[in-house]
């Protein structure tokens, strides 16, 4: 056994505090070390130069070096240890930087720190044996969840890179949210306009699978092999055969709650959300169904001209294989009714969501595109907008940005002024955020043309009078209390995770914040991967953003999943678990505490039952290590005896 | 006795053996025996000198269909070896016999003499002839017994004298005693008492969770927990590693505190692991049949520090 320690001094970043002089000539005298050197800068080139030449020299069978963590150069010095014909997992990092000397002053102190942690990094590597990577085949297929924008765009990318796509959608149409709006900021282009030619175009796209009315049940497996449950609940429609000739819809006797119009105005148990729904196919809600409710009814079984209602359809189970999946299941708005009983908690008619307003402002939607008080049918007047409603707001609990509220007011601002010249619109604001590219254009013309008279304060009380509103603010530009009386009020709602995104993030096992928004891996350098290899995010899953925004983010996922998807195999880690068959008691706690369902039961010829890994499932989390008795488990490369021999170095 | 004799004789037309006590002749008490005929089930008896916690033996019977007779504590250990799936509940035959506390036989032997003549009804006990205050002399565990009825069983024989014990004695003061000290006082009394053990592995040999038996982690060197030394040293990560090992799956049984030896209170750090873990995790080992171990879980919701 011949270890070489390399001590790098990170130009001053590690030698201004540690004297790697010092720590390199303290290596040489630990056991197995035959050669000790501190280097300038060991990732450089000349420094892994170094390394390789002292490795051919000195003939040696382990690497150890100190330098930064491993998370950043392990892969470099890997490669370089390769070069000199040793395995690549003979090498162990110890950590001196961040772990050393960004955080003490005391040299000395810091000396005999690095000294002890080279030690119990030489301790580690001699317990170390070469191990070999394997490969796993990578399924070519990528999944979707999620058909709004983020999700279309992202489906589109990789099926336009010659990949098949299946895309599941919960709701029987995609679209999602876009869908809804009428036009969109900052260039004021109708959303259906620039939505459904993409809508159409994935669902004639050869390459894409769409699946409506679906969900994802459970996920199984991991990078590359992915193994995933998707339930498609049954609508009571043959999707075949529904020509969407909304026939059953007109005649459907049971009314039901509107969702796709944000409860303005009223559908049927049976129906389609909007004319140009992808797939145009009815779906039936059971619930509000008179058919299932009272047992008796069938009039849209019997006025259906394809003959595609079945009541007795059932849900249907897919269990498909995917490489690479990508979750956009996007966004809904906060529930500020329960946060904000100033403002009626919902219980004025007049004060209504901007998502309400925004179907009302939609020409095919349920006012035909006429704005109109809810509680009377009046043409308004006089409307005030007030932003962040349930954002910025610590108060309930939501204190980041929507990102968008600031912009939608000011297009619905001057949306207002074009349906109704003889409104006047009022608008309560914290700070306007108006950045992107031709936002503040926006902005102004609000201002400016539309004649929207902004006021800088939040509203404390919102309290009917006669048939008017009165809405009690503070203008904090004056420094006084304002008071308006006006026909309608618009609340700029916050966003809110899509409804039960935290059991889908666990479902993928995915990390989610404390608003169910899904984290990335890294804020700034890995924005569309997870914590979980091979699973990327799109859109307002992640945390509110616009349209812009959710587009290009769809397409990064996209790439980054052809990227994955392209390759025939993949590597995997050799850092699995292993199991000590002589000495396995067969009590399976391993199996209960799996988080991977990597561990299988077999039976030896001697009649005794014993846990075996299933290497391509093992993701090398170490729990089963930790859950057995006997500790018959260890974890390659991390085994007990090489942890004890490093906490030994380190308390000697 | 009759009763405890027709359920064994019962059960072995099912099982191929019960596990029970008969009387030992060197000194009278009751000693583990194994039943397998109806006649030597005549010599069966269940009396407040059996203090053997018998379900040690099932892990060992795997595959095979026995009887056991159980004490209410007893029964806390079947439960969790079936929780734990080391014993699956439909092959063993449960029978629960009603406990009034069993003795602490070391103390009255080595205050009265070896095999003393000992006659006990339940309330009152007699030694060497002579009656004696009762509750000093039983077990620590019977002084605080919350267990006292077999929570599962498919028969049960016979009935408690008296209602439970007072649950008070000087295992609670020992205990109290023992909160009150600082971490490196509470450091100390233990290496003190450590310092005594001499790895005979009564302790481990009695626990009947302490199922990994001749593969256990103390006496291995893959992985190289402990030395095979004796010494303090050694003797102490031993018996740390034992406790961590029983973390939420100690039933409170005592038995390996009665095989020691040198008389180490083992069962003193048994029950505030016990505790703690119970007010942390809201989980006592042995009492639920249906029960999912939280240590033994994966279950990344599980929020064991409250809503902080």
């Amino acid at each position: 056994m011949r270890i070489g320690v390399f001590v790098c001094q990170c130009g001053t970043n590690i030698a201004a505090t540690v004297d790697t002089e010092a720590v390199a000539e303290a290596a040489m005298s630990m056991r197995d070390v035959y050669h000790a050197e501190s280097i300038q800068y060991s990732c450089s080139d000349p420094g892994q130069r170094q390394v390789i030449a002292a490795a051919h020299q000195h003939r040696l069978d382990r690497v150890v070096i100190a330098a930064c963590s491993p998370r950043m150069h392990e892969t470099t010095f890997q490669r370089a240890v390769i070069q000199a014909g040793i395995n690549p997992f003979m090498l162990e990092m110890v950590n001196i930087r961040e772990q050393c000397s960004w955080i003490h002053e005391d040299r000395e102190v810091a000396t005999t720190k690095a000294i002890d942690l080279v030690a119990a990094g030489v301790a580690r590597v001699r317990g170390q044996v070469p191990l070999k990577r394997g490969r796993v085949p990578v399924v070519g297929e990528a999944l979707v969840v999620g058909g709004g924008i983020a999700g279309i765009q992202a489906a589109l990318d990789i099926a336009d890179a010659g990949m098949p796509v299946t895309l599941v959608e919960r709701e029987p149409t995609i679209g999602g949210n876009m869908a809804r709006l009428d036009k969109t900021f900052p260039t004021l282009d109708c959303s259906s306009c620039i939505l459904t030619p993409r809508m159409v175009e994935l669902k004639h796209h050869e390459n894409i699978r769409l699946m409506v009315s679906s969900e994802v049940t459970a996920v199984r497996g991991y990078i590359g092999n992915f193994e995933v449950d998707i339930r498609k609940k049954a609508t009571c429609v043959d999707e075949e055969k529904c020509t969407g000739c909304r026939i059953c819809e007109e005649k459907c006797p049971s009314r039901a709650p509107d969702e796709f119009n944000a409860g303005v105005g009223e559908s049927k148990a049976i129906s389609i959300a909007f004319p140009q729904a992808v797939p145009l196919v009815a779906a039936l809600r059971k619930e509000h169904c008179r058919q299932f409710i009272k047992g008796k009814c069938g009039v849209c079984k019997k006025v259906c001209p394809a003959d595609a209602v079945d009541y007795e359809q059932e849900d249907e189970l897919h269990t498909e294989k995917f490489g690479a999946i990508i979750v956009a299941t996007g966004y809904r708005l906060f529930d500020w009714e329960g946060a904000y009983p100033d403002y009626g908690g919902g219980l004025y008619p007049d004060v209504i969501t901007s998502l309400q307003y925004e179907r009302m402002l939609s020409a095919s939607g349920p006012t035909g595109g006429h704005i109109v008080r809810p509680s009377d049918g009046r043409e308004p007047r006089d409307i005030v907008f007030l932003s962040c409603v349930g954002s910025r707001a610590e108060s309930v609990g939501r204190p980041f940005c929507c990102n968008v509220g600031c912009m939608y007011i000011a297009k619905q601002a001057i949306q207002t002024r074009e349906h109704l010249p003889d409104s006047r619109c009022y608008v309560f604001y914290m700070d306007v955020r108006a950045c992107g590219k031709g936002y503040e254009e926006v902005y102004r013309r609000a201002q400016v043309e539309a004649g929207a008279v902004y006021l800088r304060g939040r509203v404390g009380k919102i309290y009917p009078r006669g048939d008017k509103l009165v809405v009690m603010g503070t203008d904090t530009l004056i420094g006084d209390q304002v008071e308006i009386e006006t026909d309608l009020v618009v609340l700029a709602v916050g966003f809110a995770a899509a409804e039960g995104a935290g059991e889908l993030a666990r479902r993928l096992n995915i990390a989610y914040d404390g608003y169910q928004f899904f984290t990335e891996s890294h804020p700034k350098l890995r924005p569309v991967e997870t914590t979980t290899g091979g699973i990327f995010l799109a859109g307002a899953c992640q945390g509110p953003k616009d349209i812009p925004a959710s587009v290009a983010q769809a397409s990064a996922a996209a790439a980054k999943a052809i990227r994955l998807l392209s390759r025939e195999d993949l590597e995997t880690s050799p850092m699995v678990a292993e199991v000590n068959h002589m000495r396995c008691i067969g009590c399976f706690k391993c199996a209960e505490v799996c988080p991977y369902n990597a561990i299988e039961k077999q039976k030896l010829h001697d009649g005794r039952t014993v846990a075996v890994i299933i290497e391509s499932l093992c993701q090398g989390c170490g729990l089963c290590n930790v859950a057995c008795p006997p500790q018959v488990i260890s974890l390659r490369g991390y085994t007990d005896n090489q942890l004890i021999s490093e906490v030994v170095e380190v308390l000697r | 006795m009759d009763e405890l004799v027709k359920a064994i004789t019962a059960a072995l037309e099912d099982c191929e053996l019960v596990l029970g006590w008969a009387r030992d002749p060197a000194t009278g008490a009751g000693r583990p025996e194994r039943f397998t005929s109806a006649g030597q089930a005549q010599e069966a008896i269940f009396d407040a000198t059996c203090v053997h916690n018998l379900a040690v033996h099932l892990p060992r019977l795997k595959q095979r269909r026995v009887g056991i007779v159980v004490k209410g504590c007893d029964a806390r250990s079947v439960v969790e070896l079936v929780v734990e799936r080391e014993v699956e509940r439909e092959r063993v035959q449960v029978i629960g016999v009603g406990c009034d506390g069993v003795l602490d036989l070391k103390r009255i032997w080595r205050r009265h003499g070896y095999g003393v003549a000992i006659e006990d009804d339940g309330e009152t006990l007699l030694v060497d002839g002579s009656e004696v205050e009762r509750q000093p002399l039983l077990q620590h565990k019977c002084r605080h017994c919350l267990d006292a009825d077999p929570s599962i069983y498919d028969v049960v024989v016979g009935g408690r004298t008296a209602e439970g014990p007072e649950p008070r004695g000087e295992r609670q003061e020992l205990a109290e005693r023992f909160r009150e000290m600082t971490p490196s006082q509470r450091r100390d009394f233990w290496r003190r008492q450590f310092a005594r053990c001499i790895r005979c592995y009564a302790c481990r040999e009695a626990c009947p969770m302490c199922f990994c038996r001749d593969v256990c982690i103390m006496q291995t060197q893959v992985p190289h927990w402990a030395g095979g030394e004796v010494n303090p040293k050694e003797a102490e990560m031993i018996q740390l590693i034992r406790v961590g090992h029983l973390a939420g799956r100690c039933t409170g049984c005592g038995e390996c505190e009665r095989a020691c030896p040198v008389e180490i209170p083992l069962m003193l750090l048994m029950e505030e692991q016990n505790r703690a873990l119970e007010e942390m995790l809201d989980y006592r080992a042995g009492t639920d049949i249906e029960a999912r171990p939280p240590l033994l879980t994966f279950d990344p919701d599980r929020d064991l520090w409250g809503d902080e």
